[in-house]
């Protein structure tokens, strides 16, 4: 209740210094200011002027400024986005022709080492039957040799032979026996 | 101390007369506080536009950005419900939404608020009532009228609804204004009342003393609803500029894209 007083005493003093027309409107509608009508055409007819002149400005002036740079700006955006996807596109062209290079690469490198496998072991074969031929010529030249030797012995062994029957025939009987008596008689043992 | 309504007083600063207009009565031409913060408003809007959009950059600076985000909230808004004729009336609803915005935030910073006035509300929502409505018969002629003849009702009603559809198109221009009104007078009042509270109270404990001391932590408390309100009235500021711009592309749109399905 104490700020009764301030409110009562303080509402006069601000009404004098503001026109007293006010007061005496304010007073004698007891509503809103809004509710006086006094101004209301000026309010109305000067807001309808501003808002024609903004309206002319936003849509002669500034939209088209503003619509101007997006659509640049979206341009510019589709442009790099654009050029991104045809640099990638280029980049994995590459990186697929690289691919079918190595491959191909790779294709060479197992064609080459195949034939030089090839061409290794067929120089191993050849080398191998020249070897072979060779070592087959001295083993049947050995063996000419060994049957040589050996019918040379059985020739030897008949006349060894002979030579010990002759002697032993002596030594026993003590009569000599001729040479053919002596190759006749060993011919069936020998 | 002065009431939390004298702040709605409209205040003649230079007179130049009366005239006697029909509907309104004796008119007082004259430039008051509200032309003065009409013309601030006004003034700031262009000026803000001028700077975000004069040499605007395909990278947008500080100022560009800021109109940018403004332009395109609209257009996004009335490119999606007015859809694809939604850029042709994309200037009228960016038009509406920055006058409403800059004259509701400007009241934050100035005594008066240009959009407390019912005139000034009034104005702008009979300005969007008329413009659908001649948009509407422009476009579609004496089609119009099928606005008010849902086809999707059931023939026995259809005639009922039709006249609740009437009145409500009526009543547009006036929940527009009052809505828009309401909001900011109810702000203001509340925000001046509780700012009185912290005034009138604090000088009541000084003054008295002793028992009167009790006074001081409503007072505190009021002063922290003051600053929690201005906050809150920045946010309705905002929000009233886009509600009104909301239903003005929702309107445009009733009489742009009329019978192809609502």
């Amino acid at each position: 209740m104490a700020i009764t007083p301030t409110h009562d005493v303080q509402i006069p003093a601000h009404g004098d210094l503001h026109a007293e027309t006010q007061a005496a409107a304010e007073h004698a509608s007891g509503g809103l200011p809004q509710f006086e009508f006094q101004h209301w055409a000026g309010q109305i007819g000067y807001l309808l002027i501003l808002f024609v002149i903004l309206y002319v400005l936003v849509a002669k002036v500034f939209t088209p400024r503003l619509r101007k740079v997006m659509d640049e700006r979206a341009q510019t955006i589709d442009s790099a986005i654009a050029a991104a996807r045809s640099v990638q596109a280029e980049a994995a062209e590459q990186a697929e022709a690289a691919r079918a290079e190595v491959e191909k690469a790779r294709a060479d490198a197992r064609a080459t080492a195949a034939a030089a496998k090839q061409r290794v072991t067929e120089e191993f074969n050849a080398r191998l039957a020249a070897d072979e031929a060779v070592v087959n010529a001295r083993i049947a030249e050995a063996e000419s040799a060994i049957a040589k030797t050996r019918d040379a012995a059985m020739t030897n062994v008949a006349t060894i032979a002979a030579d010990a029957a002759g002697a032993m025939l002596d030594r026993l009987t003590g009569s000599k026996a001729t040479d053919a008596e002596l190759a006749a008689a060993i011919k069936g043992a020998v | 101390m002065a009431g939390p309504i004298e702040q709605f007083e409209v205040k003649p600063l230079v007179e130049f007369g009366t005239v006697n207009v029909p509907v309104l009565g004796e008119q007082v031409i004259a430039i008051t506080n509200s032309h003065v913060a009409m013309t601030i408003a006004f003034v700031g809007v262009v000026g803000f536009l001028t700077l975000a959009t004069s040499g605007a950059k395909v990278v947008p600076g500080r100022m560009q950005a800021a109109g940018e985000s403004l332009f395109g909230m609209v257009d996004n808004l009335a490119n999606s419900i007015i859809g694809h004729e939604g850029r042709k009336y994309f200037p009228f609803a960016f038009t509406m939404f920055l006058m409403v915005l800059s004259m509701n935030l400007l009241g934050m910073f100035l005594t008066f608020t240009a959009t407390s006035q019912l005139a000034v509300t009034a104005t702008l929502g009979v300005l969007t009532f008329l413009t659908v409505v001649v948009i509407g018969f422009v476009k579609n002629g004496p089609g119009m009228l099928k606005l008010f003849w849902p086809s999707s009702a059931p023939l026995a009603i259809r005639w009922a609804v039709g006249l609740i559809e009437l009145a409500s198109f009526i009543l547009r221009p006036a929940t527009l204004a009052l809505r828009l009104f309401g909001n900011m007078l109810g702000g203001h009042v509340a925000l001046k009342i509780f700012a009185q509270f912290v005034v009138q109270l604090g000088a009541v404990a000084i003054v008295t003393g002793g028992l009167a001391y009790a006074f001081i932590p409503v007072a505190a408390l009021s002063l922290g609803m003051v600053v929690a309100m201005t906050a809150l009235e920045f946010l309705v500021a905002f929000l009233q500029a886009f509600v009104f711009t909301v239903l003005t592309c929702i309107y445009l749109n009733d009489v742009v894209n009329l019978g192809e399905g609502h």
